[in-house]
């Protein structure tokens, strides 16, 4: 019963201070959908980079690092060091383990979309997210030596249609001065959107990298008669002399430690082959300081909030002793103005973290669709989650420790007033 | 009801400000304690409501020796028996006038029992109300929009409410204007009377003390040097 009329009074209380009350309570809800929010989009940036490539057992690439050669096969971030023979390729494609590979070559771009040369391969075993196979919103996939699948994000951002012609820059910048404009691309597939790398990417045929590439020496264009038309091109022989990566599906996957294990003790070459989850993970681990960091600053912001709410009871009180002697007059005992006190913490914090977490739930449900349509970015998704539970109880459990000091005040205060009303 | 036996107390333990040889307080009776500022009408006023306990001496209420009670034991024979109106500004200000009547009963289980008895716990603060001239449309308002007078009687009423033994008054009257202080106390000694509750009533205003059965002047009752941190 006591506890009841407490919390009935500590109620009314507030309403009666219910400017302070609010801001109060809108402080810690900020500072809950702050920090609930970075940890959403933590979880799902997390959810997204394990999900940009899977179902792929090994990828292979000249001997660097693993991260480097993560980056720069699946994230397309950065460049290789060196190459793979077509050789050693095809050395490895043939062993009894493989079930499937992806070529891929790299270095050159379309506006600043990096444009990979690759097989059909890669549009039947290339895989994202939780296996998902890649799929054409128009048109099909490459046949012909200057036809090009574009990414979503390609599409979106340069208005391309189905047929648009495009020209391949040589070199990786967003504005090249050294076009293969002799040769120009068909697009003739636009995949649809993956929320990878992949949505940045222009897919071209192995052979037309090594096309556009017949006469280059050194990183000059070819000049005069060594400009090839696109039918003299077609009649050469166009076998890549070396690519930049491979990835590799296996029959078993059983056989996968095996494998990497053989593929990085390769005698002719020297060659560096990855299993992407654990690279992934590695990866991960190197981004995910700076969530740290921001998860870190959320965490202090609330701890402000709670501070402003501990004050805000504080400085309360002074004027509130009349209040408490009144409480005394009936019969309530300092432990009674206590809890009252602690009551209050309690009712601002539930009341602000619960107004928080549903101001994140907002945020996410009607921002989540905007940023993955503008940037293919998941930034999680809205639901109850056990984090957002367990942030609500130990901001209410924080609120109740740190009203203890403004109700431990009002305790010995209210025992040294007693009945005499002070103002 | 309240028996006195030796008295003394002292906030540091060496230097009494409170020293009462005796005094006592028959059932129904109404007492008139004279005393100024600094007499230690306070400290007494908080010894019999039990939130401070004498050094030495024998002070039982009811019957019951507060000293053998605990803190918690003392409060809650507070809420039971003592009905408290102080000064002023008796009320909460945020709750309405039949809320801060009934607050008293929120605290003690035999004054909800004593008033649910009576018809119900908002029926008895109302008809308490009524019975101290308060028109029924006050009673769901806020206190806030109460005269000072309205107000010291809602405070009547809280403290009669459940039927406790003994109301304390500490110069209920004071802020009162002339013309309503004898008005005031015959409300006050009529429903205390209709009540059979005793009353402890603390003035310093001589031209009161008339209408009550007995008059102590606490000054003459301390035995104390009379400095009380004011």
């Amino acid at each position: 019963m006591p506890l009841l009329t407490l919390l009935h009074i500590a109620f009314r209380s507030l309403l009666n201070r219910r400017v302070t009350a609010i801001l109060t309570l809108l402080s810690i809800a900020i500072s809950v959908t702050l920090f609930l929010g970075v940890e959403k989009i933590r979880a799902g940036a997390q959810a997204g980079f394990a999900s940009t490539v899977s179902d792929t057992d090994l990828i292979v690439g000249a001997r660097s690092g693993a991260i480097n050669l993560l980056l720069y096969s699946v994230f397309r971030i950065g460049d290789a060091t060196n190459n793979v023979t077509w050789e050693t390729y095809q050395d490895i494609v043939a062993r009894p383990d493989v079930a499937w590979a992806i070529p891929i070559s790299l270095g050159d771009s379309h506006r600043g979309f990096r444009v990979v040369g690759t097989s059909g391969a890669y549009f039947e075993h290339y895989r994202t997210g939780d296996h998902l196979p890649l799929a054409m919103a128009e048109g099909r996939a490459f046949d012909g030596l200057f036809e090009a699948v574009i990414g979503a994000d390609v599409a979106g951002a340069l208005s391309y249609q189905i047929d648009q012609p495009i020209v391949i820059a040589h070199g990786v910048g967003a504005v090249s001065f050294a076009n293969h404009d002799n040769l120009p691309f068909r697009v003739v597939g636009i995949l649809k959107r993956t929320g990878t790398p992949v949505d940045r990417s222009v897919h071209v045929r192995l052979e037309a990298i090594e096309a556009i590439h017949e006469g280059w020496s050194g990183g000059a264009a070819p000049r005069g008669a060594k400009r090839l038309s696109a039918d003299e091109v077609a009649a050469l022989d166009l076998e890549p002399e070396s690519i930049t990566a491979f990835l590799l599906g296996l029959k078993s996957r059983i056989a996968v430690l095996r494998a990497q294990r053989e593929i990085n003790e390769y005698r002719q070459e020297p060659l560096l082959a990855i299993i992407p989850g654990v690279a992934l993970t590695q990866l991960w681990e190197v981004v995910s300081v700076a969530e740290t960091a921001l998860s870190g600053v959320a965490a202090f912001v609330i701890l402000t909030g709670l501070f402003g709410l501990m004050t805000n009871i504080l400085t309360s009180l002074n004027e509130r002793r009349r209040e408490m002697a009144i409480l005394r007059s009936v019969g309530a005992s300092v432990r009674h103005v206590f809890v009252l006190l602690v009551s209050e913490a309690v009712i601002l914090a539930f009341v602000g973290a619960v107004l928080g977490l549903l101001l994140v739930q907002l945020v996410i449900f009607v921002a989540a669709p905007i940023v993955v349509d503008a940037t293919g970015v998941h930034i999680g998704n809205a639901g109850l989650t056990m984090f957002d539970l367990q942030t609500l109880g130990g901001v209410i459990i924080l609120a109740g420790v740190l009203a203890g000091v403004p109700a431990w005040r009002a305790y010995r205060q209210s025992l040294a007033d007693g009945l005499t009303v002070r103002i | 009801m309240v028996s006195l036996r030796d008295l003394s107390f002292s906030w540091d333990g060496t230097k009494p400000i409170l020293e009462i040889p005796s005094l006592e307080l028959a059932r129904g009776e109404t007492l008139f304690v004279r005393g100024s500022s600094g007499s230690g009408k306070s400290t007494l006023l908080g010894l019999i409501g039990g939130v401070l306990l004498a050094d030495r001496g024998e002070l039982a209420v009811l019957g019951t020796s507060l000293s053998s009670l605990n803190a918690r034991a003392r409060d809650r024979f507070r809420s039971d028996h003592l009905g408290i109106i102080f000064q002023m500004f008796n009320l909460l200000p945020y709750l309405s006038v039949i809320e801060n009547v009934s607050l008293a009963c929120r605290f003690s289980a035999k004054r909800t029992k004593a008033a649910i008895a009576g018809g119900g716990v908002e029926v008895e603060a109302a008809r308490l109300l009524e019975g101290l001239g308060l028109d029924r449309s006050l009673m769901r308002r806020s206190v806030t929009a109460l005269s000072v007078g309205q107000q010291q009687r809602v405070a009547v009423a809280r403290a009669l409410i459940g039927s406790p033994e003994i109301i304390i008054a500490d110069e209920p009257t004071s802020a009162l204007d002339e013309a309503h202080k004898a008005k005031f106390i015959d409300l006050l000694m009529s429903e205390c009377a209709a009540r059979g509750a005793a009353l402890i009533f603390v003035s310093h205003e001589n031209s009161l003390s008339d209408r009550f059965d007995r008059v102590v002047d606490l000054a003459e009752l301390n035995q104390a040097s009379q400095l009380e941190p004011a």
